[in-house]
């Protein structure tokens, strides 16, 4: 002990608060600890409850796979989930037993939503398989991981984040290894019976990783309030070069970066994680559990929890399997009264209240409190004493972010580094006034995310809404072009047809100049006064010419060949006829205005008529494919983004198509929404196609559904055109009922879950 | 109240709390405040009881009445001890002989404009009892000034019932005003000073009166304050930034100019021991809810308060500026809390 530790302890008799010198990292309070409750007993006897009930996620990130039915017996250590791709873990069974069910069940999480759990009615035999082959003894960071991900182990200090993901990928990444046996939260001795108990487990766990990541040093942090665990880690380290050391007990010690801090007087940038500095670190559970895995290639099925609290006539630690319900376990330590009051899972400080009794035992699961309930003191107005600033280890303002976020001002909050806090609880524990700070704290964080949430869809909404109109423009600007190109064919043709008018109808259109040459002909055959007769040999010829040019028209648009004058007047009027149709089709088909004329009202309506119900037909088939298409995406992503493939397919087509299709489209979506919202309630996972974790993605995130067709709806409205307005109207109030039933939805799932975080 | 009365937010960890209150807090500083009481009795006669009376009672009507019109809850606020503190603090200010509606005054100004109309409790921005003794300073400056000298110095010992008799009817039985109330110490050495005296010559003359120092009986007082202080550094309810930082910058610009002219600047143990210096420090300027909150702006804010104490004080139109002082310091409250942010783990800054 230095000078200067002696003399802070010796003033700490008179002034208490000195105790904050001990340590390197500020702030910090002095809980009553009441850890003699459940550590004056040795372990319990293990218990086997009578059904086990193993949530598919009791970790941080993806819920596992089930790969068991409903009916099948399981033995020990055989996995019953598969991970599911990205941050996900295993699940094991903890004992043998049969499925008995696979059920969405209440989780000891701050939400208390019931998800996804097996449960496996034990056989009491307690029989084991073949130990799973995927855990093997690791050498390297890559096998390491490996086994770490199989044997499904997490963060058992209670962040529960699974540890393969810690790993550095590459050795030499990481020069200490740091073990956080430091257990800070009052009432809780789990890991300091751990230590006591299975020292040798923690030290050869924690070795193993180090040999494997290539760590040059492994320190051991324990609370010095823990002197028979220091004894037995010291006792167990011994000639391994593992340095054991006690550090002052202050909470929050346990705090990843405050017992960082205090080991090696590193401070982690706020950014940063320990792996970017060269640290990694373990809880003794973790360690432990790991060196199950790599020694006897030992699942993660079972975990140490204290069972304690003043509701509690025999508080307790015990070797719990996982699944096991709290009310076993709390039965074992004998109630003093009736169980009518919510346990609270973790610490005091940091822990949260259960839904009911019935809730099982997770991999983060390190106590069990039943504290039975204290008057509440009202809270009062905030005095800005500073007490919460000297409180905070992570040196926040408190009181001040508590001011913001009472008044709503989410963007002074996190200008005060909210996103910071740890939520230790230390303000709210020194807090005169008996302010709730750190409930403040989670509602703005919650309240900041879902604002980022809504401005990224925003601005998402708003690129789409650019690149649509960019779009139009594109196409407007390629079909002018197009146009000119093709009229200035027809000039051409025309110039090349009636090469003998070409001087005087040079301003003229094509059409007006084969109607002009035709004219001319005319009246040098019959003379000026036989205009009756003209006219009725015109109507004959051009009726003539019109038959010619459909059976034409299917064929070839070749030139004509030159024949006898009567002749090539009739070629020239059904020339001009064709491509006076052609223009008009076209124009019917890109919604322009076009100048009536006489070969116009001639021509066939029915033609046209034909050619948009063609167009619609296709515009319709199209309009399903991208249906089926985006139903399937819907159930296999969660990406909120793109609403897939419309832009391209309705890109080639016509306006007119496109909104069709963008109706038929949107009202298609909505009722896929509709129906997936159904299954989603209904399904079991094992049931149907659609595994729970899709289920749960889709759950989550109502508005990815919702996306398409709020952008479609506002594309509906940008081409539309009277006629369609009816139907479109329709399709946007199903779409905005559609939109405000997922917000509520994601409403509701926000208030629930920003307890947690 | 803060959290409008209804379930939000929910309850949540943490499940256990330390033994604090606002109420702990401000019994605390009512207990520190004891012994510079009975000091004050003892040197300056019972007129400071009465008169405390009489300001715990207006307090209790005044909170009361609030309250109600207010529609809060009466028994939480009333018991969380804040308006006492208010009531105390001004009680020390006003002179022990004052006539009686002066503290009745004084107190409702504080209570109402100081705290209720900006919300009560924790919304205040000015210190409220600074603010009753700035009101009655500028209003009635006849009666805030005459003092009541030490019985040491006057020869006269005020019964309990000479002091009500004299704060109720404004006349002694004896007759004898003049000489039991008078100038306090920093009145008569500004005084004499204006008046072309040295501080040597006003201090030294007035030796038997003065105690050669700060005054007599001032000097104790201040000493009972300062130990009061200490009690409530201890106790954490107050922090070391405030009396350090003020009394520093008090001290040290006293012996700057002390050094530079002694004829016309008084000694740094004069401002530190006379007036209302100590009780300042460790009293009036802690008052958390109108301090700034940072570490750094705690000192910076006790600094200026220091710099304003002194200059009011050698150069000002009032014999002492500590009203004035805090009041202008709560100004710059919000902008000094603003810039003294601390370094929050993991960022460099």
């Amino acid at each position: 002990m230095s000078l200067k530790e002696t003399l802070i302890r010796g003033l700490a008799y008179l002034y208490p608060m000195a105790r904050r010198w001990l340590k390197r990292f500020p702030g910090g309070v002095y809980p009553q600890y009441k850890k003699e409750l459940s550590a004056r007993h040795p372990l319990h006897a293990p218990i086997l409850p009578d059904e086990l009930i193993l949530p598919l996620q009791q970790h941080v990130g993806v819920p596992a796979i089930p790969t068991v039915k409903v009916g099948e017996r399981v033995r020990k250590f055989q996995q019953i989930a598969k991970p599911a791709p990205g941050l996900s873990v295993p699940v094991h069974a903890p004992t043998s037993g049969t499925v008995k069910a696979i059920e969405k069940r209440p989780l000891p999480h701050p939400s208390g939503l019931p998800d996804w759990c097996i449960v496996i009615e034990p056989d009491g035999q307690d029989e084991a398989g073949d130990m799973p082959v995927a855990i093997q003894t690791p050498t390297c960071p890559a096998s390491l991981k490996k086994m770490i991900l199989q044997a499904g182990i997490v963060g058992m200090g209670g962040a529960g984040f699974p540890s393969w993901r810690k790993l550095p990928t590459k050795q030499g990444q990481i020069h200490t290894l740091l073990i956080n046996g430091a257990e800070c939260e009052p009432y809780i001795t789990c890991d300091d019976l751990l230590m006591q108990t299975r020292p040798h487990d923690i030290i050869q766990g924690a070795l193993k990783v180090a040999e494997c990541i290539g760590a040059e040093k492994i320190i051991v942090g324990i609370e010095d309030n823990k002197p028979f665990a220091l004894k037995a880690m010291r006792q167990a380290a011994e000639g391994t070069g593992v340095d054991i050391q006690a550090v002052p007990t202050v909470y929050p010690m346990g705090g990843q970066k405050q017992l960082t801090e205090q080991l090696t007087g590193i401070e982690v940038p706020a950014k940063a994680h320990a792996v970017d500095v060269g640290l990694l670190m373990f809880n003794v559970a973790t360690a432990a559990a790991i060196y199950r895995a790599a020694e006897y290639h030992e699942p993660l099925v079972s975990r140490l929890v204290t069972v304690s609290g003043e509701g509690l006539a025999e508080p307790m630690n015990i070797e719990a399997l996982l699944g096991t319900p709290f009310e076993a376990l709390a039965n074992v330590a004998k109630p003093k009264q009736p169980l009518d009051y919510p346990l609270i899972m973790g610490g005091p400080m940091m822990g949260h209240e259960v839904v009911n009794t019935q809730v099982p035992v997770i991999k983060t699961t390190n106590c069990i409190l039943a504290n039975p309930p204290q008057p509440i003191t009202p809270a009062m107005p905030c005095i800005r004493c500073g007490e919460c600033m000297d409180a905070c280890p992570v040196n926040l303002l408190p009181q001040q972010m508590y001011w913001h976020a009472h008044a709503h001002e989410w963007d002074k909050v996190e200008k005060l580094h909210l996103f910071d806090c740890i939520e230790c609880g230390c303000c709210s524990f020194v807090c005169p006034s008996h302010i709730p700070l750190v409930q403040y704290y989670r509602h703005a964080k919650g309240e900041i995310r879902k604002l980022r949430e809504e401005q990224a869809f925003q601005e998402h909404a708003r690129r789409r809404h650019e690149a649509h109109l960019a779009r139009l423009e594109r196409e407007k600007a390629e079909k002018e072009a197009r146009l000119k190109a093709k009229k200035e064919a027809v000039k051409k043709q025309a110039a090349q047809s009636t090469p003998s008018v070409d001087a005087q109808s040079a301003g003229l259109s094509a059409r007006e100049r084969a109607i002009a040459a035709a004219k001319a002909r005319a009246a040098k055959e019959s003379g000026p006064t036989a205009t009756d007769d003209t006219a009725a040999k015109r109507k004959a010829a051009m009726e003539a010419a019109r038959k010619r040019a459909a059976a034409k028209r299917k064929a070839d648009t070749s030139d004509e060949p030159a024949q006898s004058p009567e002749e090539k007047r009739k070629a020239a009027m059904e020339a001009a006829k064709r491509r006076a149709e052609a223009l008009k089709a076209q124009k019917a088909s890109t919604d322009s205005a076009t100048e009536k004329t006489p070969s116009e009202k001639v021509g066939d309506p029915l033609c046209a008529d034909a050619k948009r119900k063609a167009a619609m037909e296709a515009a319709r088939k199209r309009a399903a494919a991208q249906r089926a298409k985006k139903a399937q995406e819907a159930a296999s992503s969660t990406d909120t983004s793109t609403p897939p493939g419309s832009d391209q397919a309705t890109e080639e087509t016509a306006q007119a198509d496109r909104r069709l299709a963008a109706m038929e489209a949107a009202r298609r979506r909505a009722a896929a929404l509709r129906q997936q919202k159904q299954e989603t309630g209904e399904e079991t996972p094992a049931g149907k196609d659609q595994t729970p974790v899709e289920n749960a993605q889709t759950a989550q995130n109502p508005t990815s559904a919702a996306t398409p067709s709020a952008t479609e709806k506002r594309d509906t409205e940008k081409v539309g055109d009277p006629p369609s307005r009816d139907s479109k109207r329709k399709a946007a109030m199903e779409a905005a009922r559609k939109r405000a039933a997922a917000l509520r939805a994601r409403k509701a799932q926000q208030n629930s879950e920003h307890n947690d975080t | 109240m803060s959290n409008n009365g209804n379930l939000w937010p929910p309850a949540g960890a943490p499940f256990t709390h330390a033994d604090a209150s606002v109420g702990k807090v401000m019994m605390q500083v009512q207990i520190a405040s004891i012994l510079p009481l009975l000091v004050h009795i003892y040197y300056f006669g019972w007129g400071i009881a009465v008169q405390w009376m009489l300001a715990m009672m207006t307090g209790l009507v005044v909170e009361y009445a609030m309250l109600h019109l207010r529609g809060r809850p009466v028994k939480p606020f009333l018991l969380d001890g804040s308006a006492v503190i208010t009531v105390t603090g001004l009680t020390f200010c006003i002179p022990p002989e004052s006539p009686w509606w002066l503290i009745v005054v004084g107190v409702s100004f504080a209570l109402i404009f100081g705290k209720h109309l900006y919300g009560g409790l924790g919304y205040n921005p000015f210190n409220p009892a600074m603010l009753g003794y700035a009101f009655l300073l500028v209003s009635f400056p006849a009666e805030m000034t005459q003092w009541t000298l030490p019985s040491a110095v006057s020869g006269h010992t005020l019964s309990i019932m000479d002091s009500m008799i004299k704060i109720f009817t404004g006349h002694l039985p004896q007759g004898l005003i003049d000489q039991v109330t008078g100038a306090t110490p920093l009145d008569h050495v500004k005084t004499g000073l204006h008046n072309g005296g040295t501080v040597h010559d006003v201090l030294s003359h007035s030796q038997t009166i003065w105690n050669g120092i700060a005054g007599h009986g001032w000097i104790q007082v201040n000493i009972a304050f300062m130990l009061g202080g200490l009690y409530l550094l201890w106790t954490r309810t107050i922090r070391w930034q405030y009396p350090v930082g003020f009394l520093g910058t008090l001290a040290l610009l006293a012996w700057i100019f002390h050094t530079i002219d002694p004829a016309h600047y008084a000694p740094p143990l004069f401002h530190l021991l006379s007036g209302g210096t100590m009780l300042a420090a460790f009293f009036i300027i802690t008052d958390p809810v109108t301090a700034a909150a940072t570490p750094k702006g705690r000192l910076i804010y006790a600094m200026g308060i220091g710099v304003l104490v002194y200059v009011i004080r050698t150069w000002g139109g009032y014999p002492d500026g500590i009203a004035f002082a805090v009041l202008l310091m709560n100004i710059f409250v919000p902008l000094i809390d603003q810039y003294t942010q601390p370094r929050v783990k993991g960022y460099s800054k």
